[in-house]
């Protein structure tokens, strides 16, 4: 018991007690010296919020960015399974950028979306004539955030499948190319199936990083905007925190943000357990 | 067609593949190079090199001072975050007492909690915690001198927080592949649980702890939230707020802050050159239990 006090103290002083003050605190009007308790009417001015409900978008569109956050890496496992030369030096580059924070990245983003950046820099190489100006679009700036966001986790989800499937039986793959399957029909019919655990797990890592931990990628990227664009659930609280000086109402979005989480971890776990079973 | 011909084609379109993969994976690396031994003007010219941005970076930005900040952070974290999981991931896995397995499960459900929801009252109670007075030895002692908004501490302790929960969750399942006899046998040969905690435990664990201690570096140096909010001033801004505050400044010269960029990144890739396996081995740790 002495053994685990440590770190039950850390926890419970950082963790247990603040997530129970949030959930207090998000019932009152406080600017964090006083606090009037207000009943729900954070919460009934949140769902009566358009901002929050634009907010609320930007995290759907977050969530439509994860389909593509699994795929890409999965078909370049996949391709690195195969051992072509010079696969271990490609596994490490495609890992690299998982050492870099997210600032470093927003920077080198903003290159590559500036209309004088790099992305309209290559289109028109291809000849292509089209200008594009994303980070500014009040729809657009938040594809950028999303796209950006897909190549940071590329690297992690590659590893991930990769180590997924070394633990795939290379026999299944002879008798398959035995019985005349194409590449395409063994990836589909044999990879996806039988990887299923390491994409459930590499689905919940993105979606959870993809709520919860790009708060520095926007504030780098656009700040939130142009308006609310890129404003998402964990953008809008430190936002409504720290910027505005609401901190009850802004507790009551970290309350959501946390529900939803939890609900994702729980659904997730429940899904992974009746598989098993 | 020659079914080893068309065996070799397709191998050479899947390296070519893996080729462009590697472009737009690396691409960043030297455009943050590139760019940076520009100075603004060349910079804009789209000619030229020169060290201009290099020597205006450590004019703008107390860049040895943050990496100091930085360093100072992220060994207090990793420190602390070794220390409670270490001692909680042997009582979890070897000591279990009576509601262990509860209080295990509530410390890994702080994985799934947002830093976000917890935030503003950890920065209230921060605040409020700093303004105590407490005796010493008959001494009064104003707890904001070593802790508060702007203390290194207050920093250190909110990331050990945040990264705790997983650690011990890894520490516990790696204890737990260690053979219960073997902490028997001790207790037989009069070994008090803190004896073998050091004697046996710790020089067992060291692979789990390095990757522990690899992955919590690379999360604690790129951090940018935790950092904004409780080292504001220059003096102990980490490398990373420092970059960002740079990048929201006046300065717009892209090439210094690409030259402030490989500066805050480069401590990160090293330690990930050094360290890849450990940190694969904690990624994909998760879905192996």
């Amino acid at each position: 018991m002495a053994f685990a006090l440590p770190v039950i103290i850390l926890e419970l002083a950082l963790l247990a007690i603040p997530i129970g003050q949030a959930v207090y605190y998000s019932f009152t009007r406080w600017d964090g010296i006083q606090s009037t308790w207000i009943g729900t009417a954070n919460y009934q001015r949140l769902f009566g919020d358009p901002n929050f409900w634009r907010v609320v978008l930007n995290n759907v569109i977050l969530l439509a960015a994860v389909p593509f956050a699994i795929l890409i890496p999965l078909l370049v496992a996949y391709l690195l399974n195969e051992h072509v030369l010079g696969w271990r030096f490609f596994r490490s580059a495609y890992f690299l950028p998982t050492a870099i924070s997210w600032v470093v990245i927003g920077m080198v983003a903003i290159r590559v979306f500036a209309v004088e950046g790099i992305l309209n820099h290559l289109l028109a190489a291809i000849g292509l004539n089209i200008q594009t100006d994303l980070l500014s679009g009040e729809y657009s700036a938040m594809v950028a955030v999303a796209i950006t966001f897909i190549w940071s986790v590329f690297g992690t989800n590659t590893i991930i499948f990769i180590t997924g499937m070394a633990t795939l039986d290379r026999e299944v793959y002879e008798a398959a190319r035995v019985d005349g399957a194409s590449g395409f029909t063994t990836f589909r019919k044999i990879t996806i199936p039988l990887l299923m655990r390491f994409v459930q797990f590499a689905f919940i890592l993105t979606l959870i990083t993809a709520f919860t931990a790009l708060f520095s990628l926007i504030f780098i990227m656009t700040g939130g905007g142009p308006g609310f664009g890129s404003t998402t659930l964990e953008f809008y609280v430190y936002q409504q925190g720290f910027t505005v000086g609401a901190f009850g109402y802004a507790a009551a979005i970290g309350i959501v943000l946390f529900v939803v989480v939890f609900g994702i971890s729980l659904a997730q776990l429940r899904l992974f357990r009746s598989r098993l079973d | 067609m020659d079914p080893r011909l068309r065996r070799r084609a397709s191998r050479l379109v899947m390296f070519l593949i893996l080729c462009v993969v590697v472009v737009i994976m690396l691409f960043p690396f030297v455009l943050m190079i590139v760019t940076s031994l520009r100075s603004k003007d060349q910079y804009i010219a789209g000619s030229g090199f020169s060290l201009d941005s290099w020597q205006q970076l450590f004019v703008q930005m107390p860049v040895f001072q943050q990496l100091l900040n930085s360093s100072l952070v992220t060994a207090g974290g990793v420190a602390l975050i070794l220390v409670v999981s270490t001692t909680g991931g042997y009582a979890f896995s070897k000591l279990t007492f009576k509601g262990s397995g509860l209080v295990f499960l509530a410390i890994l459900s702080g994985m799934m909690v947002p830093v976000q929801s917890i935030i503003i009252p950890v920065y209230v109670d921060i605040v409020n915690v700093a303004k105590a007075h407490v005796d010493v030895l008959g001494l009064d002692f104003a707890v904001n001198q070593v802790f508060g908004i702007n203390k290194l501490l207050s920093a250190i302790v909110v990331y050990a927080a945040l990264g705790a929960p997983f650690a011990t969750y890894l520490m516990t399942t790696y204890y737990r592949g260690i053979p219960t006899e073997l902490v028997e046998a001790s207790v037989m040969d009069g070994a008090s649980y803190w004896q073998i905690f050091r004697r046996v435990m710790l020089p067992l664990a060291i692979p789990a702890i390095t990757t522990v201690a690899v992955l919590q570096v690379i999360q604690i140096w790129d951090d940018l939230l935790v950092g904004l909010l409780f080292l504001q001033t220059p003096a102990v801004r980490t490398i990373t707020v420092g970059l960002a505050v740079l990048q929201n400044g006046r300065v717009v010269s892209i090439p210094l802050l690409m030259a402030g960029s490989l500066v805050s990144a480069l401590p990160a890739i090293i330690v990930y050159l050094i360290f890849q396996r450990n940190l694969i081995q904690g990624l994909t740790m998760g879905v192996n239990k």
